[in-house]
C-alpha cells in the first residue's frame, strides 16, 4: 500500500465524507449552521485541500489558498496517521479558530468514524443503514479517482480507460459518475445524462453487502444483482481500481 | 414474431453453481466476463449439443455462433471425429507410455502446417503460448517479450497486466507494449532495448474486443518478420484462435510470412481436448531443453481426433467454406442491418466475424440487438469475435437473418 495514495484518500475521499455527512445527518448540519470555516491541510510531497464549512454545507477542495486555519503535515505518513488517530494535528495557522477544530470538528469526524465503521447493531437501524451506506458510496467514488490518479497500479487501470462517463448508482439511492478524459478520472457526486457505461447496484443492501466484501462483484453481475452496460471495458478497468479501494480503506 | 425464450432452469442452476462454484461459472464463459448484457437474455448452460445447435437446460435450441468459443469447428458431435475418438478409446488413451498416434498427428502437423518442423502438445492454448515464450527465452536468454496492445494469450500471470488479481508487478515487468500495425513505434521499441527481447508474441490479426477486429497492414507482417531475422528476436504467432479458420498451413501463412513458433488448440480436435506447439528446426533443442508437462499431454484419444479433424478439413476444403458461409452471414447481416437504418460493422476474417452496430458509440444499442438474437435463439455474444463452423447450413444462416431482422425490428421501435 502507498502512502501516497493512502494520504489523497483520506483527504479527499474520507474527510471528503464531511460533505455528505452535514447533508445527510441533521445533528451535524446543525452544528455547522451559521458558520464559515475554512480547514487548510497540506502534506508534505502529497496533498493539499481546504474543507470548508459555510451555511449548514461543507466542501473539500484542492489548494490551500483561502483557508482559517492550516494543518501543515511533514509526510504522508503523519496526516494518515491523523486518520488512524496515532497523530495530533498542530495548526501553523488560525489560532483564534482552533476552538471550532476541537470541538465541532472532532464532533463531525468522530459521527463519520461511526457511520464507516459501524458498529452492527447501529446498522439495524434503517436511517443510520441508509446515511451509512450513501456517504460509503460517494466515499468509494472519490477513492476510485484518487487511486486512479494516484496509485501505480490504479493509473495502469486508469491507462485503459476510454473517455466518457461511468454512471454508478444505486436503485432508489444515491447516484453518481466516474467522468474520465485522457486517462485521468474525476468523481462526480451528480447524475449523467449520457452515460458511456454503468454499474447499477440493485439495492441498497446488495451494494452494502458489495462494500463489506460479503458477496463478489462477479456473482452479483450473474445474479442480476449488479447491472452493467455500455463500454464494458470502463466498468471493468473502474472494478479493477475498485479492488484497490478495499486494499487501501481495509 | 418468434417465441421470445425465457431461462428459469439454467437460472436456477447458477444459483445452485454460485454456492459450491466460484463465480457459479468463471471466466468467459460465465455472464460477467462473456458481457451477458441484459443477463437475463442469455442461457448459462446447455444440455446437449449438434452440429451448429445447441440447447440450454429448459429446452430452447440456439444456433451457436460462438462454437464453444471456437473447437466447434466441423460440427459439434462430428461423427468422423467422434468415431476416430471412440475407436481409439477402446485401445488406449492415458497411459504410462504414449501410444504412438501421438507420432502421427505430429507428422501430420508437420506435412499440414507452412512453418512447422516439429510440434509439441499439450492441453490449451495458455500452455503452449507459454511453452513458446519459455522457448524463446531458452533459446535467446533474454527477458523481454513484445506485445500488440488489445492482445490475449491466455491466462498465466505472463499474460496477464498489472491491475489483475493476483498479478505481481514482477510477473509483466518484462512486456513491452506497442501498438497493432504500427511498425514505427515497434521499430523504437527494438532500439530502446536493443539486445534484450526474446519474442514479439501476436495474434494473426487483431481481435482485441469493444472494437472492430483490424487486418494486418500491406507489408506489416514482413517489415515485423525482417525486424526480427536482423535482431535475433523469435517470432511467435498465437494462432490458438484463428488457426485453421484462416489457413490449414498456418494463419502466418495466409498473411504471407513464417512464423518461428505457431500455437494452435480451439479447432485442432474439434472439441477433444488438446493443443500444439509447431516451430521451426533451429528451435527443436530448446523445446527439448523446458521442463514443461502435464498430466493427460500425452493422452490418445484426442490425437486420434485431432488427425481425424485435420484430415476432414483437409477433404472440406475448411477455411475457404468458412470464409464463403461467414461472408454470406456478414452480407446478410449488414443489409438486414440497413433495413432499419443501423449501421453493422462486420470486421475480422469473416470465418471469425466481429460485429458492432455503429450508430450507438456507449454500445448500449448494439447490447440490446444481440439481446434479442438471442432470446430468439442465435447465440451471439456482444463484444467477442464470433466463429463459423463448417455444418452451418444456408438454411441456419437464412433463420439467423430472420431472428437478427426481427431482433432489429424490436430494437427500432423500442427507440422510435
Amino acid at each position: 500500500m502507498d502512502e501516497k495514495t493512502l494520504a489523497y484518500i483520506n483527504l479527499f475521499a474520507v474527510l471528503g465524507g464531511l460533505s455528505k455527512l452535514c447533508e445527510l445527518d441533521g445533528d451535524c448540519h446543525k452544528l455547522i449552521e451559521g458558520r464559515d470555516v475554512a480547514i487548510g491541510i497540506t502534506v508534505k510531497d502529497g496533498p493539499e485541500g481546504t474543507i470548508h464549512f459555510h451555511d449548514g454545507v461543507c466542501d473539500v477542495t484542492p489548494g490551500v489558498d483561502k483557508c482559517d486555519i492550516k494543518l501543515p503535515f511533514s509526510s504522508c505518513k503523519k496526516f494518515n496517521g491523523l486518520i488512524d488517530g496515532t497523530v495530533t494535528p498542530i495548526p501553523s495557522k488560525g489560532f483564534t479558530k482552533i476552538g471550532f477544530l476541537l470541538k465541532q470538528f472532532t464532533r463531525l469526524t468522530d459521527k463519520l468514524t461511526a457511520y464507516l465503521r459501524p458498529d452492527p447493531e447501529a446498522l439495524k437501524d434503517e436511517e443510520f443503514f441508509t446515511v451509512s451506506t450513501t456517504i460509503m458510496f460517494h466515499l468509494i467514488l472519490d477513492a476510485v479517482a484518487q487511486i486512479g490518479s494516484v496509485d501505480k497500479i490504479g493509473k495502469a487501470s486508469a491507462s485503459y480507460i476510454v473517455d466518457g462517463d461511468v454512471r454508478v448508482a444505486i436503485e432508489g439511492g444515491p447516484e453518481g459518475h466516474i467522468h474520465a478524459r485522457n486517462h485521468v478520472l474525476t468523481a462526480v457526486h451528480a447524475p449523467v445524462e449520457h452515460p458511456t457505461s454503468y454499474m447499477v447496484f440493485s439495492s441498497m443492501r446488495d451494494a452494502r453487502d458489495l462494500f463489506d466484501g460479503k458477496v463478489n462483484a462477479v456473482v452479483c453481475v450473474g445474479l442480476g444483482k449488479v447491472r452493467i452496460g455500455g463500454m464494458i471495458s470502463m466498468v471493468d478497468n473502474v472494478n479493477r481500481i475498485l479492488d484497490r479501494v478495499s486494499l487501501y480503506l481495509a | 414474431m418468434r417465441k421470445v425464450y425465457e431461462y428459469p432452469k439454467s437460472r436456477a442452476a447458477f444459483e445452485r453453481a454460485c454456492k459450491v462454484i466460484p463465480s457459479g461459472i468463471y471466466g468467459h464463459q460465465g455472464p460477467a466476463e462473456g458481457c451477458y448484457v441484459p443477463v437475463e437474455a442469455f442461457p448459462l448452460y446447455s444440455s446437449r449439443a449438434r452440429g451448429s445447435y445447441l440447447w440450454d437446460l429448459d429446452g430452447n435450441r440456439f444456433i451457436d455462433y460462438m462454437c464453444a468459443y471456437g473447437p466447434n469447428v466441423l460440427g459439434y458431435n462430428d461423427p468422423e471425429v467422434d468415431e476416430a475418438a471412440e475407436c481409439q478409446r477402446r485401445i488406449s488413451d492415458c497411459t504410462t507410455l504414449p501410444n504412438p498416434v501421438m507420432i502421427d498427428f505430429a507428422d501430420l502437423l508437420v506435412e499440414t502446417v507452412a512453418c512447422a518442423d516439429w510440434a509439441f502438445f499439450a492441453k490449451n492454448g495458455n500452455d503452449v503460448t507459454t511453452c513458446a515464450v519459455m522457448t524463446a527465452r531458452a533459446y535467446t536468454h533474454r527477458k523481454k517479450l513484445v506485445f500488440f496492445k488489445g492482445y490475449y494469450h491466455g491466462v498465466s500471470p505472463w499474460t496477464q497486466k498489472i491491475d489483475y488479481a493476483g498479478v505481481l508487478e514482477e510477473d509483466v515487468a518484462n512486456n513491452l507494449y506497442v501498438t497493432w500495425n504500427d511498425f514505427d513505434e515497434l521499430s523504437e521499441v527494438f532500439e530502446q532495448n536493443r539486445g534484450e527481447i526474446a519474442a514479439i508474441i501476436a495474434q494473426p490479426y487483431m481481435h482485441g474486443n469493444f472494437a472492430d477486429n483490424e487486418l494486418p497492414a500491406e507489408g506489416f507482417w514482413q517489415k515485423v518478420r525482417k525486424l526480427c531475422d536482423d535482431t535475433g528476436t523469435v517470432l511467435i504467432i498465437d494462432d490458438v484462435r484463428a488457426g485453421f479458420r484462416l489457413d490449414l498451413a498456418g494463419s502466418d501463412h495466409y498473411f504471407g510470412f513464417k512464423a518461428d513458433l505457431i500455437c494452435f488448440c480451439k479447432a485442432l480436435a474439434n472439441g477433444y481436448n488438446v493443443s500444439a506447439l509447431c516451430g521451426r528446426e533451429f528451435l527443436k533443442n530448446s523445446v527439448s531443453s523446458l521442463s514443461f508437462t502435464g498430466s493427460y499431454w500425452m493422452s490418445a484419444v484426442p490425437f486420434a481426433a485431432g488427425i481425424a479433424c485435420i484430415n476432414k478439413m483437409k477433404r472440406l476444403g475448411c477455411p475457404q467454406l468458412l470464409i464463403d458461409k461467414g461472408t454470406k452471414l456478414k452480407n446478410g447481416l449488414v443489409t438486414t442491418a440497413l433495413k432499419y437504418g443501423y449501421d453493422l460493422h462486420v470486421s475480422g476474417v469473416p470465418s471469425l466475424f466481429y460485429l458492432r452496430i455503429a450508430d450507438d458509440p456507449t454500445l448500449m444499442l448494439h447490447q440490446e440487438w444481440i439481446a434479442e438474437c438471442v432470446k430468439r435463439g442465435v447465440f451471439f455474444t456482444n463484444h467477442h469475435n464470433h466463429f463459423i463452423n463448417a455444418s452451418l447450413t444456408d438454411e441456419d444462416i437464412a433463420e439467423t437473418l430472420e431472428i437478427a431482422d426481427e431482433a432489429f425490428a424490436v430494437v427500432k421501435d423500442r427507440h422510435s
